[in-house]
């Protein structure tokens, strides 16, 4: 089991320590197309006696997480002894953009989940309370309503969201009846609200149906005691139905936590990441249009590691709890 | 007759007519010599790519099985490289493959020529000459449509006011600066898709095409768009968003798509693929008010500033199929009927196909220089870095200058990583 769970990581760590490319050589072709005949120089891979591409692998050590971080103070990884004469303008002046990818993809990543997860662990216990008062009759209706936004897949839940909130959207148009007017995807604190936004009203419905399946289970007979020792709806909340629920809090919490930060589909859909990038997202950009699987190994690792130093407190607290309960 | 009647009798007319030539005539009807099996093909999604697909998949005969797997772009692009990359066989034995894939899997050595095959079925299928794509007189893949980003503009509104159709970038924005002063429901009048990521890099592309610019150093992968060239192309794209909709760094080609259909933009650069949606009733407000001509140039006299673009179809060295039955199902579904069947949808290269306004722009981007895509397998790398930089130099974060610098910088790593760059 343990080898199951560790075996992808162990992978995507070798893959990131390693660098392979095609051997690449430099050729002058002739192209045809229906656009007519033209000669190029291009490169093109250097074939092997079977046909195939022959490809270099060499080890390149930590190499590409210090390019992640941007850490990384040359410009190009030298790979033979020459190096490109015209690297390309002043690297100087780029540096301090480049290195800030990755921490500004944290940084939101992060932003994106310490808003939601107040707001998914309130409003999906309100929501609960709620359905419970509910005469039997009506629940399931409310309880399938509820669950909605969790069912629809992200993207095309995004893309409902972007459509409400994109130019002659509905909401723009509702907004623009009081006189305001408002571009959400041209600053960064709109496009940043939206995301957050769809974030709440993605994941709360998971916190409902757990929170609801816990409030089926508070003892009915402790609720009847403080009932009859005067205790009024408040103070019954208090003292014997939230402590009941405390450990589906923590779970929540952590579940959630872990969901956001993997938020990948509404920076796709919404912003295409112009403000809003997550580290997932640039997993991904990496993977897409680099082609480059070993970078995008490494800025995996680093995600993955970010998501164990978030979790660690909650992860110790139950570790304390299941020692102190066995 | 109520609308929705109308609309159903349409539709079912549309079925018989579709079914009545299969009743006579067959798909797949005499393929020679076939073995039986699956046949598994992947490609990207849209009308004229769904058409093809459905082609594809009713060539039942002989125990054949067509798949063609729908998946949208750009993951289909990442699916075709793995699958044509794999040390083992292939999970498809063809893909349908935009040029840009096409680069990448040629300069890799990974698609497999078709020229004897071509020799073949030439005759048989009526391929035609200009549909061979061709590498040193080889045949590596088989084009069948066209497709380029031209000047979308609304004729009605031009007329209105006397405006001429834009030959130049400083024209269109010329034309939005009176559109907007004069036309009351037209407060963006530009529409264009600056996204960040791959689409306002294409946009850049363009432009800087336009302004004479090369992206690399000549014979070389060291890159070369942190030019004179490269800075202006910025300082026009950022002159443009004055006129488009403050949300313009989410703009992708559906939103581009949908401020036209509603009357919000009057004109713009966008996918020629995308005209006749224009005139699409249940979508569009403006139906049959838009016209397409050719992309503007940037510099008065110079080039239609956009890049001509091709799909086709293409085999893997490590295919596991048949190669002869393969190409047979791939040219059945490619041949004249299929054009003739969904003319319409977008511009095909057989010479059977009858040009509709749709394709007037692309045709005229062709006429007025328009270049083809470049076909450099790095190209998709700076073309990725700069896609990252543009949003910064359009918010005014970053200097036109310094962001091309940083994108040639952060280009000329990962060339390196890939070995294009020594």
């Amino acid at each position: 089991m343990l080898l199951l769970l560790a075996l992808p990581l162990a992978l995507t760590f070798y893959l990131s320590v390693r660098s392979c490319a095609l051997q690449m050589e430099v050729v002058t072709v002739t192209e045809s197309s229906p656009f007519g005949t033209k000669e190029v120089v291009t490169q093109r891979a250097v074939l092997g006696p079977d046909g195939r591409a022959l490809s270099v692998c060499r080890f390149v050590g930590l190499e590409y997480f210090r390019k992640v971080l941007g850490l990384d103070a040359d410009v190009a990884i030298q790979a033979g002894s020459s190096a490109p004469p015209d690297a390309g303008g002043s690297p100087a002046a780029a540096s301090p953009q480049r290195s800030t990818e990755f921490i500004g993809a944290l940084r939101f990543t992060l932003l994106y989940t310490f808003a939601t997860t107040p707001f998914v662990l309130l409003l999906g216990f309100a929501l609960a309370l709620g359905v419970n008062q509910v005469g039997q009759r009506w629940r399931p209706m409310y309880i399938s309503a509820s669950l909605l936004p969790f069912i629809i897949t992200p993207v095309v839940g995004a893309l409902a969201i972007k459509w409400l909130f994109r130019d002659n959207g509905l909401m723009p148009y509702f907004l623009s009846q009081f006189g305001i007017s408002l571009f959400w995807m041209a600053q960064a604190w709109s496009a940043r609200l939206l995301i957050i936004f769809y974030g709440i009203w993605h994941v709360v419905p998971f916190a409902f149906i757990v929170f609801y399946a816990g409030l089926q289970s508070v003892p009915q007979d402790s609720l009847e005691a403080a009932r009859i020792d005067g205790a009024n709806a408040w103070q019954r909340l208090h003292y014997v139905t939230l402590p009941h629920l405390a450990p589906l809090f923590v779970f929540v919490t952590l579940i959630h936590l872990m969901d956001a930060y993997r938020v990948f589909e509404p920076v796709v859909v919404l912003t295409q990441g112009a403000f809003t990038t997550s580290v997932q997202y640039l997993t991904y950009y990496i993977l897409l249009q680099e082609n480059n699987p070993y970078k995008a190994s490494a800025a995996a690792v680093l995600t993955t590691a970010g998501i164990a130093v978030l979790l660690v407190p909650l992860l110790m607290r139950t570790w304390k709890e299941q020692r102190r309960g066995g | 007759m109520t609308p929705r009647i109308l609309r159903r009798s349409l539709l079912a007319t549309s079925v018989l007519l579709a079914i009545l030539p299969g009743l006579s005539h067959a798909r797949c009807d005499n393929l020679s010599n076939t073995k039986p099996g699956p046949i598994n093909i992947i490609g990207n999604t849209f009308p004229a790519l769904d058409h093809i697909a459905k082609e594809m998949e009713s060539c039942t005969r002989g125990g054949l099985k067509v798949q063609y797997k729908l998946v949208p772009s750009p993951q289909n692009e990442t699916e075709t490289l793995q699958a044509f990359g794999s040390s083992g066989k292939s999970a498809f034995d063809a893909a349908v493959v935009s040029m840009e894939t096409f680069t990448k899997l040629q300069s890799a050595g990974q698609v497999q020529s078709m020229t004897d095959l071509v020799t073949k079925y030439k005759a048989k299928y009526k391929i035609e000459d200009n549909m061979l794509v061709k590498v040193n007189g080889e045949v590596m893949a088989i084009a069948f449509m066209q497709n380029a980003q031209n000047l979308f503009y609304r004729k009605d509104l031009f007329d209105k006011h006397g405006i001429k159709v834009p030959a130049t970038y400083a024209d269109m924005m010329a034309a939005a600066k009176t559109l907007k002063e004069k036309e009351p429901g037209i407060e963006f009048p530009i529409a264009q898709t600056f996204a960040k990521g791959w689409d306002s890099a294409t946009e850049f592309s363009n432009i800087f095409a336009g302004y004479g610019g090369r992206f690399f150093k000549a014979g070389s992968a060291a890159p070369d768009f942190n030019s004179e060239a490269g800075v202006k192309a910025l300082e026009t794209m950022k002159a443009m968003t004055a006129y488009m909709t403050p949300n313009y760094l989410a703009s992708g080609s559906d939103d581009v798509m949908n401020q036209y259909q509603q009357g919000k933009a009057a004109m713009g650069v966008l996918w020629a693929s995308r005209a006749s949606r224009m005139d699409d009733p249940t979508a569009s407000k403006i139906v049959g008010k838009m016209e397409f001509t050719a992309a503007p140039a940037v510099m008065a006299g110079g080039k239609s500033a956009t890049h001509l673009w091709w799909d086709g179809v293409v085999m893997p060295k490590n295919l596991a199929g048949d190669r002869d039955t393969v190409f047979q199902v791939l040219m059945e579904a490619l041949d004249e009927e299929t054009t003739a069947k969904g003319n319409d949808l977008t511009i095909w290269v057989r010479s059977s196909y009858k040009p509709t306004r749709f394709g007037n722009g692309v045709a005229a981007s062709a006429k007025a220089g328009a270049p083809q895509w470049p076909s450099e397998p790095y190209f998709g790398l700076a073309h990725g870095e700069i896609g990252k930089i543009i949003p910064d130099v359009m918010t005014g974060a970053m200097t036109p200058k310094v962001a091309l610098d940083a994108a040639a910088a952060a280009y000329t790593k990962a060339a390196a990583e890939k070995g294009f760059l020594k």
